[in-house]
């Protein structure tokens, strides 16, 4: 039988199984902690930092991303505290900077409350949530995808840049690509790039039911800040 | 030759993942660089897939994924050696031998890179040549460094 585990998230006591993540623990419980690179069911990397809370450890608080911690017994997490929301915010306003012309970056920014960035826009294809490299598995288990350099430089490829023999097209990775769903062109005029927020995609549904989540599960796991506790 | 050097390296590691890195170092050493030739055979003979062999291979600034010149001129941008201006060493480099970092001269003599500290920083500004360290530079004394190597290498040629 697995252990189970009680800790205590955002005042809420919730019992997981030893072993899962806090973000999943939270998140099956309802608390929606904003994330970008979780992707259920396949190990974490902690890419895109989105997930981060406030793990309190002997009256001390320490930043850490939730989708790669465990859950222990009588941990104490804060999701959605002052400080966390700063850095989230800022966190937020760096991958939509890196990335606005995709619609799913434009809307997690609005969610964490980005109405303009400091930083200019770079127009990347890519932010390098790793989610294609993880979820591909390839043939015989062998990936045919990953990251490649490292720093500035760092990339997602196939070896040599030749599609490899090894990929099976399942097309997962396409699936699971937060950038495969373009921003209108209305904040994407080439110059006048901006962000908007007002996509009419999935996501901008739950603005209408304020402070009410509707479970919206676009792009499998691009989530919002609403959360039944935040009401 | 290349690939009997390549078997020699491999002997006895075969099949073992984890001798990746040193594999891969050693090949660096005697080759000069790593091909996608020789990725995809250590890649086969370690039982290591050729996307992780390549990840490895293009994260490390030491392994070369192309040739390389005969003489490498390392140069460090590291923080101390960037306030000391290296700066000026590698526009001094660019200048002389018309190549921008990471390249090679067409006639294969020479290869300038930089690097991000070579952990010599009290020495700043450091420059490296085929591995030897040489400290303090300035403009000028790389200028002779370059000049003398390159004077070596035409003595060479006429010797032979
Ligand atoms: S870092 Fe946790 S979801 Fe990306
Ligand atoms: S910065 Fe150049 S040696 Fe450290």
């Amino acid at each position: 039988m697995t252990q189970q585990v009680t800790l205590n998230i955002d005042g809420a006591l919730i019992r997981a199984a030893k072993g899962t993540s806090v973000l999943d623990a939270a998140l099956d419980f309802g608390i929606c902690i904003p994330h970008l690179c979780h992707v259920s069911n396949i190990e974490d990397i902690g890419s895109c930092r989105l997930c981060i809370v406030e793990n309190i450890v002997n009256g001390r608080s320490k930043i850490t991303t939730s989708c790669t911690l465990l859950v222990q017994d009588d941990m104490m997490i804060l999701s959605n505290t002052d400080k966390i929301r700063r850095l989230r915010h800022n966190i937020a306003e760096l991958l939509v900077s890196e990335a606005p012309n995709s619609r799913a970056m434009q809307d997690i920014a609005l969610r964490c409350g980005v109405e303009e960035t400091r930083y200019s826009f770079r127009n990347n294809d890519c932010i390098l949530c790793g989610r294609c490299v993880r979820a591909c598995t390839g043939e015989f288990g062998v990936k045919p995808l990953g990251f490649v350099g490292r720093g500035k430089d760092r990339r997602v490829e196939a070896p040599f840049n030749l599609r490899s023999k090894l990929c099976n097209e399942c097309g997962r990775c396409i699936d699971l690509c937060p950038m495969v769903m373009p921003a209108c062109d209305g904040p994407m005029e080439t110059g006048k790039e901006r962000l908007c927020g007002n996509c009419e995609s999935k996501l901008s549904d739950t603005d209408l039911t304020l402070g009410y989540c509707v479970g919206c599960y676009f792009g499998e796991g691009i989530q919002c800040q609403r959360s039944p506790i935040n009401v | 030759m290349q690939n009997t050097n390549l078997d020699s390296i491999l002997e006895s590691r075969r099949s073992q993942p984890h001798q990746l890195i040193e594999v891969l170092q050693d090949i660096q050493e005697q080759h000069g660089y790593i091909s996608e030739e020789t990725m995809a055979t250590v890649s086969e003979e370690l039982g290591v897939p050729l996307m992780d062999v390549y990840s490895v291979a293009s994260f490390y600034k030491s392994f070369s994924l192309k040739p390389r010149g005969k003489n490498v001129i390392t140069i460090c941008t590291g923080t101390a050696c960037h306030v000391r201006g290296a700066k000026l060493i590698v526009n001094q480099a660019n200048a002389q031998l018309d190549v921008a970092p990471g390249e090679t001269t067409d006639d294969g003599q020479f290869t300038i890179e930089h690097v991000n500290c070579v952990g010599a920083c009290a020495l700043a500004p450091v420059v490296t040549e085929n591995g030897s360290y040489h400290h303090h530079m300035d403009s000028g004394k790389l200028r002779k460094l370059i000049k003398s190597l390159e004077s070596k290498d035409t003595e060479e040629n006429s010797n032979d």
